[in-house]
């Protein structure tokens, strides 16, 4: 609990259980989709708040991850900005043009560098 | 489609409150025992608080569909389910402003100098989690009876 992967799947279900909720609205309006997929819905957004208020002090990331149906994924936005991006494959080989990292440890999946090396 | 919701409302309790309980329950014995300086019941203690720690946030399920539930059959404005609604709100504002942050407090202690911590918090954090395990009872037990209930489910 508490790791990113879990924050992940709570703004996924917090969307996508959204996402079925207004489908169901605008098309066969059927009753016991709405009636279950409801509280899913309710579950992954107090999910998705509890995260990110255990996970982050700062304010802006509470507050998105306050906002109805996109919370979560704002939140992902917010903590792991560079982690969306495709990480390096394992067995590529380092390039020796490349500056032995001051920032980052080599491997850590959360801080792939922006400028891939040429 | 009550009875799925009731199902999970149901299954949600047992199985992330039962947990909670019970951890939170063996807690202070075992932070007693770990002052003593064994670093064993000192893992021990992390992983109970860890347990106390996530099941209480799947906990966040039961209450959820427990609405649902109430919804779907009507009974929203019944005065056994604002006493039960009114008794989980303190139960679970006792366990996240009472309970977790006090082992916590004393998880920290313990990991840094066991022999000086302060004897009297593991008997306090005992009490709080008692008062956690009554207002539980309490509930669950107006859930069983509702008094003044009509409804057959």
């Amino acid at each position: 609990m508490g790791s990113p992967q879990t924050l992940r799947v709570a703004a996924a279900a917090e969307a996508g259980s959204l996402a079925v909720l207004l489908l169901n609205l605008v098309t066969v309006h059927w009753e016991p989709v709405s009636s279950v997929t409801g509280p899913v819905h309710g579950c992954a957004y107090l999910f998705v708040v509890v995260l990110a208020f255990r996970s982050d002090r700062r304010a802006a990331t509470r507050i998105a991850s306050l906002v109805p149906g996109i919370g979560g994924l704002l939140v992902l936005r917010t903590v792991e900005p560079r982690s969306r991006r495709p990480a390096e494959p394992a067995s590529s080989p380092t390039p020796p043009s490349e500056p032995s990292g001051s920032r980052r440890p080599r491997g850590s999946r959360w801080c792939v560098p922006r400028v891939p090396p040429a | 489609m009550t009875k799925f919701l009731l199902a999970v409302h149901v299954l949600a309790a047992i199985i992330a409150i039962g947990p909670v309980t019970v951890a939170a329950s063996m807690f202070p014995a075992v932070a007693r025992r770990a002052a003593s300086g064994s670093p064993r019941e000192l893992t021990v203690l992390r992983t109970l608080h860890r347990i106390c720690r996530v099941y209480a946030t799947v906990g966040i399920v039961v209450p959820v569909f427990g609405l649902a539930t109430a919804s779907s059959l009507g009974v929203l404005g019944d005065a056994w389910l604002i006493a039960s609604m009114a008794l989980t709100a303190c139960a679970a504002a006792v366990l996240v402003l009472l309970v977790l942050p006090r082992q916590e407090t004393l998880l920290g202690g313990l990991a840094k100098q066991p022999a000086e911590h302060d004897t009297r918090m593991p008997a306090r954090l005992a009490m709080y989690t008692g008062m956690f395990n009554v207002l539980w009872a309490v509930v669950t037990v107006l859930m069983i009876v509702r008094p003044g209930s009509t409804t057959g489910v």
